[in-house]
């Protein structure tokens, strides 16, 4: 049986990457602009472009550059990134630890703001703290990451600077790390000079792609609270003599996040495709800084590295929300 | 168990109920219950039986406000007390058997701790101690493999299975008093039966004082030592169960009673309450709320 789903699901993941592939391979070659002219100066010969085309392979046609590439791709060889002249695997590894840790951040600082708030707007549940919650959580909804993004620079970058605005670590701090993941590592190896600095970059790009998050977990979450908290056993618990908080904590909080779990999943991807605007707004070193150069420069395998890593990423993430779905809800766990 | 005391278990003295609009759902409403006595709340849908327990254990939907009255638990005035020490008195005191099963029991916890939980947390005994009453009581509910059912979840048990956990549940810290919130009518006829007979059994053993709210006649006669009748939120008769059934002093008893379909006798025809009766009642309860508005004026 758990065998079927695993088999079930890589066959779908490799069905998806693949179409994946095809789609993002053959967009960006049809898409108007094209590499060659950026590489050459000005008045470059007809010879220059041909041999130069025939160096990248652009002189094939594209179901030839389909399946040479795809072929290198099952090899583990995603080609090399016409502008910056290094292998795209490398690159985007590279990148990868930087986007990973600022999306995650953003989600812990998404759920734990968003999930604190639906509980007290659960427990003032019909008074004003409540009409205060929704009210607080409508207009942070509607105010995308990246104006979040320029509040924060306002306040903590001008007004009273204690952030960094931009990169992702202060360039005079020696760092000589295994991996590229400066927080993870640092909190290992106990380099707080590193932690702390890594933190002081992340902080304002997490919290302007966790806003948003945050602001739909707390609607969410409070309404499914407040559904949950007139189901009968939430009425048991109060007669048994469990207080209101005591009730929503341990009665109704992990029957209300079924719903939420879902959103989250959803959500946590697109708060990934924010990255991309949001790393540039603070000229943070991560795969979304790097995806917009790379299409700037219509860097052909680069754009393509970095949509099949996107890829990959959302699909791992749908998965851990499916496991943790069957881990929050018993009722899943069987048959 | 507990030493005998005088006490009265429950006393309701002219309780009150009313929508925020001021229509009263209950209407002057008395009765009381002695120690190891079972009293049933009788009358149709509406009639306010269940708010009468609802209000004593201190869960009556928000919208719904006690405007007069006093409700006495074990010589304790609980409409004096704080929220919060109200709910521990109660919760001391008193306990609860919910209506469905099905949905009383959440259905993310483990039996187990459901059960275990209240017995550590508000009454403060130790994990083992609130375990092997558990077990015990399980056992007293016919629940074969306790050990085994306090570790499922409540979708891997049966309906007549949930309801027997939950009349463990409420038996287990020893409350003095039971509210029995129509506690077979979402179960089928055959589980009707064992139900009701376990809570007389595990009654009777204990001494606790039962409120026994239903609609049907039946269940009352089977199970009650005293009936209070109710329509529109009015207390209609107060009587022994043997006086209601054998000498039904008001009509609408009376009705009630023969609107009971009877096994031993099928060829008896069907007579609901008649409308006359209903329409005569409800102008007698306009008149009342007429001369209660003026008296509170």
């Amino acid at each position: 049986m758990l065998l079927k789903t695993v088999l079930i699901r890589l066959l779908t993941t490799a069905v998806t990457l693949f179409g994946v592939a095809v789609v993002v391979f053959t967009l960006v070659r049809v898409a108007p602009g094209n590499p060659i002219a950026m590489m050459l100066p000005p008045g470059a010969t007809e010879a220059d472009i041909e041999n130069l085309k025939a160096l990248y392979g652009f002189d094939k046609s594209l179901p030839q550059q389909f399946i040479i590439w795809l072929g290198g791709v099952v090899q583990g060889d995603f080609g090399t990134s016409i502008t910056l002249r290094q292998p795209v695997d490398q690159l985007v590894l590279g990148r990868l630890p930087a986007t990973l840790e600022l999306s995650l951040m953003a989600l812990l600082i998404a759920v734990a703001l968003g999930g604190l708030t639906a509980v007290i707007g659960a427990r003032k549940r019909g008074t004003g703290t409540e009409i205060g919650v929704d009210l607080v959580s409508g207009a942070v909804l509607s105010i995308p990451d990246f104006l979040w993004g320029l509040v924060f620079v306002l306040i903590f970058g001008v007004l009273w600077p204690v952030l960094s605005i931009s990169g992702r670590v202060d360039p005079r701090i020696a760092i000589d790390f295994t991996t590229n993941f400066y927080l993870f590592e640092g909190l290992v190896r106990g380099r707080f000079d590193v932690v702390g600095s890594t933190l002081g970059h992340m902080l304002m790009p997490a919290m302007s792609l966790a806003l948003p998050l945050a602001a739909m977990i707390a609607q969410l979450l409070k309404q499914n609270l407040k559904e949950v908290l007139v189901q009968d056993y939430t009425t048991l618990a109060r007669v048994r003599g469990f207080g209101e908080t005591a009730v929503i904590l341990r009665e109704a909080l992990r029957n209300a996040a079924l719903p939420t779990l879902t959103l989250v999943g959803v959500q946590f991807t697109f708060l990934i495709g924010g990255t991309v605007i949001v790393e540039r707004l603070f000229a943070y070193e991560g795969l979304g800084n790097m995806a917009i150069d790379a299409v700037i420069n219509r860097d052909l395998p680069l754009i393509q590295g970095i949509v099949l890593l996107f890829a990959a990423l959302f699909i791992v993430i749908n998965l851990i929300v499916d496991l943790s779905y069957t881990l929050l809800n018993p009722r899943l766990r069987h048959g | 168990m507990t030493v005998a005391t005088h006490k009265t278990t429950l006393d309701v003295i002219n309780l009150n109920i009313a929508l925020p609009n001021g229509v009263r759902i209950l209407r002057d409403v008395s009765l009381s219950l002695e120690p190891g006595e079972v009293r049933a709340l009788v009358g149709e849908s509406g009639a306010g039986k269940s708010m009468i327990g609802k209000s004593v254990l201190g869960i009556l939907p928000p919208s719904l406000r006690v405007t007069e009255g006093e409700i006495i638990l074990e010589g304790q005035h609980l409409n004096a007390m704080s929220p919060s020490t109200r709910r521990t008195t109660v919760a001391k005191t008193a306990a609860l058997i919910p209506q469905d099963p099905l949905t009383a029991l959440n259905p993310v916890r483990k039996i187990g701790p459901q059960i275990v939980d209240p017995l550590i947390r508000i009454h403060g005994w130790s994990a083992d101690k609130a375990r092997a009453r558990a077990l015990d009581l399980l056992d007293r509910v016919h629940i074969r493999a306790p050990e085994r059912v306090m570790n499922s979840y409540p979708h891997e048990l049966s309906g007549g299975m949930r309801q027997r956990i939950l009349i463990a549940a409420a038996f287990a810290p020893s409350p003095r008093l039971i509210v029995a919130d129509e506690p077979t009518t979402a179960l089928d006829v055959t589980v009707q039966k064992q139900i009701l007979r376990l809570i007389r059994e595990l009654q009777q053993e204990t001494g606790t004082a039962v409120l026994f709210v239903t609609h049907d006649m039946g269940v009352v006669a089977k199970i009650s030592q005293k009936v209070t009748v109710l329509f529109a939120g009015k207390v209609m008769e107060d009587a022994t169960t043997k006086a209601v059934f054998t000498d039904p002093q008001h009509p609408y008893t009376r009705a009630l009673i023969a609107a009971t379909p009877s096994y031993a006798d099928l060829e008896r025809p069907f007579s609901p309450v008649p409308a006359s009766l209903i329409s005569d009642l409800h102008q007698q309860i306009a008149q009342d709320d007429a001369l209660y508005k003026g008296a509170r004026r």
